[in-house]
């Protein structure tokens, strides 16, 4: 197998009515963007939990972008204006912990902004790679990782013994 | 063995053997008992208070695997954990910590032989030493121990003047140790032992434990517990920083979806939830019955079942109780 | 000492509540909490500077609660507050925890507690949390006992801390809270102690899915704490209950110093000080700062 280059794992967490409708809107103008980025697709950026940007990290997150609708165009009025004050401190307390600038990213996409959600989604992509894999939390979970022996295939899973195969 | 005369000099040589040696050298710090890279960490201070935390963390780990598994297309993987454990020599522990072992071997070795335990318990070796501390959490006395007891410890120490220590064998274990060290070791002197020790000044008798014993055994429905518990805030910090608390929970945890491991973590039966069912229903659904159940635990089921009181007297769960809940005032409560 | 006893044990007696939560002494330098329900229990009351408890922590019991109802009616409960404690009863009453009417607050003039149990108090002992501490005299009160005092003027070592933190780079941070975390034992003495975290079911009690984990390794111990910082961001008043809590000496104080802080320069925001505001992160302002966002 040859060496595969690394490649940063960027997970988004977006609002259904407007970044992820941004993203389809992407998706069928056939505007290109790094396939780096998983979306999640929650149904309100007020509905982003920090926890999920913690278990996203302890996953195997690189980066971390969450998106939602621009202020006084929530879907449901005031999401976004709740998740504004929210993610102020959750950055701030981040940043202070130590985790790299850059790491946990932050936009407003609506829904006929596709253009803007590539844009944004290639920045954030950029500025991960040049930092780097996210190595300090994943060595928080290399405790007591296990090194399981490489599998054996029993019988049903060898589909040509090493005489047909020649 | 008789006794043996070190001096503090060679016993500070004798660890840097034992560090040389590839051994672990653990040591009592401020908060808890930490491993020490080099000689120059080491105080030995008789008249310290007991650290925050005790050393049962390295037998019986506040968290760790007990079985891992990876599941493949049609099967599961199950990889066992190998235990291993260096040989470690504990310095310094006061007797009250020192007896710890003796007492959690029982329950380690009751229905299941625990191996994670035995594996590891089997290569410590315990240096007791001489405490001159006391204060109003201590209660050692009350629970058949006391200041200058060796019971516990493989090798006891008593500072008998500025420069030496008295050295005590005290189990075979501790006798093929210090055979590699004999070169530190000048002739004792029982006597002056005997007059250093004599002169400790021994926390006041709080209780009888054979009386307290009895009297549990008749009052489970005593209205008592219901006062006991309205100011405790169900931390826990009690069972976890106690010497022979051995609760645990087992947890499974996944770092993807197909591969994990099932831990043993520490838990405390001062937890609101810590009975609770799956039906929702809670058996001990309010502190005073939480407890009772402690109390219950240390001082009768435990001697019922294993001869030994679950407590070493150290006091650690009061001194450190967030609310100052005493569990000496408590248990000297337990009588008509 | 004695105007508060005898205050309180009227407040008893003439049924207006139904029990003073207060402080008594258990030996020279350190006292305890108590639920004082008749005249004997309220001749114990004491206030000194080693009422180091925050008994706010006792509102949100469920035990306590019960005691209100007493031969038909629900009266109030009565707390003795240090001005510090008082700002967890407003941060209280400002979630909707309590109401205004249901508390009787027994305040007092403070010039700082010590730092722990045992020790004689002088500048070098005086709790981190009484520091940076501008509310000597309470906000809210029914009544104020004890003389004005001094404090003793003392080097704010958590905020030097802080300081010399931020300017350290990203790994350094890292390794460094890395390294503190690592000591936690999850015994949770942190959330048990303090005013603020009153959930009946705490996230981390949540086994499907579990977003943080109980266990006391790197990963479980770092998400604890980061979500406990969080969770009090904006409404902790820096009692230092969970720090004093702590048996493995965790600074929990540089954490949520912080959080108080970024309060303060973001929102000119400080918890528990006014009934009549409602909380930061439960409220919003149209016009909140998006420079987070691109």
């Amino acid at each position: 197998m040859s060496e595969q280059k690394w490649e940063p794992k960027i997970v988004a967490f977006v609002c259904n009515w407007c970044t992820y409708t941004g993203a389809d809107l992407a998706g069928t103008s056939r505007l290109k963007y790094p396939t780096n980025v998983k979306l999640i697709r929650v149904m309100c950026s007020g509905g982003i939990d920090p926890v999920f940007i913690l278990k996203a990290f302890e996953r195997g997150a690189d980066g971390i972008l969450v998106s939602g609708c621009h202020p006084n165009d929530c879907h449901y009025n005031a999401g976004n204006f709740h998740a504004r004050r929210r993610w102020e401190f959750f950055d701030s307390l981040l940043k202070f912990l130590g985790i790299e600038e850059g790491r946990l990213q932050f936009s407003w996409v609506s829904a006929s902004e596709g253009k803007k959600f590539v844009d944004v989604v290639t920045k954030v992509t950029n500025d991960v790679r040049a930092m780097g894999q996210f190595k300090a939390y994943k060595d928080l979970n290399d405790e007591f990782t296990a090194k399981f022996p490489e599998p054996v295939l029993n019988e049903k899973e060898i589909i040509m013994s090493e005489e047909e195969a020649k | 063995m008789e006794e043996k005369i070190i001096s503090k000099e060679d016993l500070l040589n004798l660890c840097k053997d034992v560090i040389g040696n590839g051994h672990t050298l653990i040591t009592p710090g401020k908060t808890e008992y930490a491993v020490v890279k080099d000689t120059s960490e080491i105080v030995l201070d008789t008249t310290a208070k007991p650290t925050k935390a005790s050393y049962k963390t390295f037998v019986f780990p506040k968290a760790e695997p007990v079985i891992y598994y990876k599941r493949g297309k049609n099967d599961v993987q199950l990889l066992d954990v190998d235990v291993k454990q260096k040989k470690t020599v504990i310095l310094g522990a006061k007797p009250c910590d020192a007896n710890s072992f003796n007492i959690l071997r029982h329950l380690f070795n009751w229905d299941y032989k625990d191996e994670f335990y035995n594996v590891r318990e089997k290569q410590f070796i315990v240096i007791g030493l001489m405490c001159k501390f006391s204060d109003e959490f201590c209660f050692c006395t009350s629970i058949g121990s006391s200041p200058v007891s060796d019971k516990g410890a493989d090798i006891f120490l008593v500072p008998v003047d500025e420069n030496n220590y008295t050295l005590k064998v005290v189990t075979e274990k501790g006798g093929v140790f210090i055979k590699d060290y004999e070169k530190y070791l000048k002739a004792g002197d029982e006597a002056k032992t005997k007059k250093v020790t004599g002169e400790v000044k021994l926390p006041e008798v709080a209780f009888d434990s054979k009386q307290v014993h009895e009297w549990l055994g008749t009052n489970f429905e005593n209205p008592k517990w219901d006062g006991v518990g309205d100011l405790c805030l169900s931390c826990a910090q009690c069972a976890f920083v106690c010497p022979v608390c051995h609760c645990f929970d087992i947890v499974d945890e996944d770092y993807n979806y197909t591969e994990g491991r099932r831990m043993k973590n520490w838990d405390g039966c001062q937890f609101g939830h810590f009975t609770l069912h799956a039906s929702g229903h809670n058996p001990r659904d309010i502190q005073g019955k939480r407890y009772r159940q402690r109390i219950n635990h240390k001082f009768k089921y435990y001697v019922d079942k294993f001869g030994e009181i679950l407590c070493t007297g150290c006091g650690r769960c009061s001194r450190g109780c967030a609310v100052s809940i005493d569990i000496k005032e408590i248990v000297s409560n337990c009588k008509d | 000492m004695d105007k508060l006893r005898k205050y309180a044990t009227e407040l008893l007696q003439k049924g207006e509540v139904a029990a003073v939560i207060g402080y008594q002494q258990i030996s020279e330098k350190r006292t305890k909490p108590i639920i004082a329900k008749t005249a004997e229990d309220c001749t114990k009351l004491v206030f000194n500077e080693y009422c180091l408890n925050n008994l706010a922590v006792y509102l949100t019991k469920a035990r306590v609660k019960e005691l209100r109802r007493m031969n038909g009616t629900v009266l109030k409960l009565a707390i003795t507050a240090k001005p510090c404690d008082v700002h967890s009863v407003i941060a209280l009453i400002q979630e909707n925890q309590l109401k205004r009417e249901d508390v009787h607050i027994i305040s007092f003039n403070c010039a700082g507690v010590v730092k722990d149990f045992g020790m004689e108090f002088d500048g070098e002992t005086l709790a981190t949390k009484c520091i940076p501490c501008e509310t000597h005299k309470p906000l809210y009160s029914d009544a104020i006992f004890g003389e004005e005092k001094e404090t003793p003027k003392v080097s704010d070592e958590v905020l030097a801390k802080i300081d010399a933190i931020e300017k350290m780079n990203a790994g350094e941070r890292f390794e460094y809270f890395k390294t503190e975390f690592d000591k936690c034992i999850k015994c949770y003495a942190c959330r048990a102690a303090c005013p603020l975290c009153y959930c009946q079911r705490c996230i981390t009690d949540k086994t499907i899915p579990r977003w943080v984990e109980s266990s006391a390794h790197s990963r479980g111990n770092f998400s604890w704490n980061v979500v406990r910082a969080f969770h009090l961001s904006g409404r902790c008043i820096g009692c230092g209950e969970c720090e004093r809590a702590c048996p493995m000496d965790i600074p929990l104080s540089l954490l949520n110093r912080k959080m108080v802080i970024e309060a303060k320069e973001a929102y000119s925001y400080v918890s528990g000080r006014n009934l009549e505001t409602p909380t930061l992160v439960g409220s919003f302002d149209v016009k909140d700062s998006d420079e987070l966002f691109m």
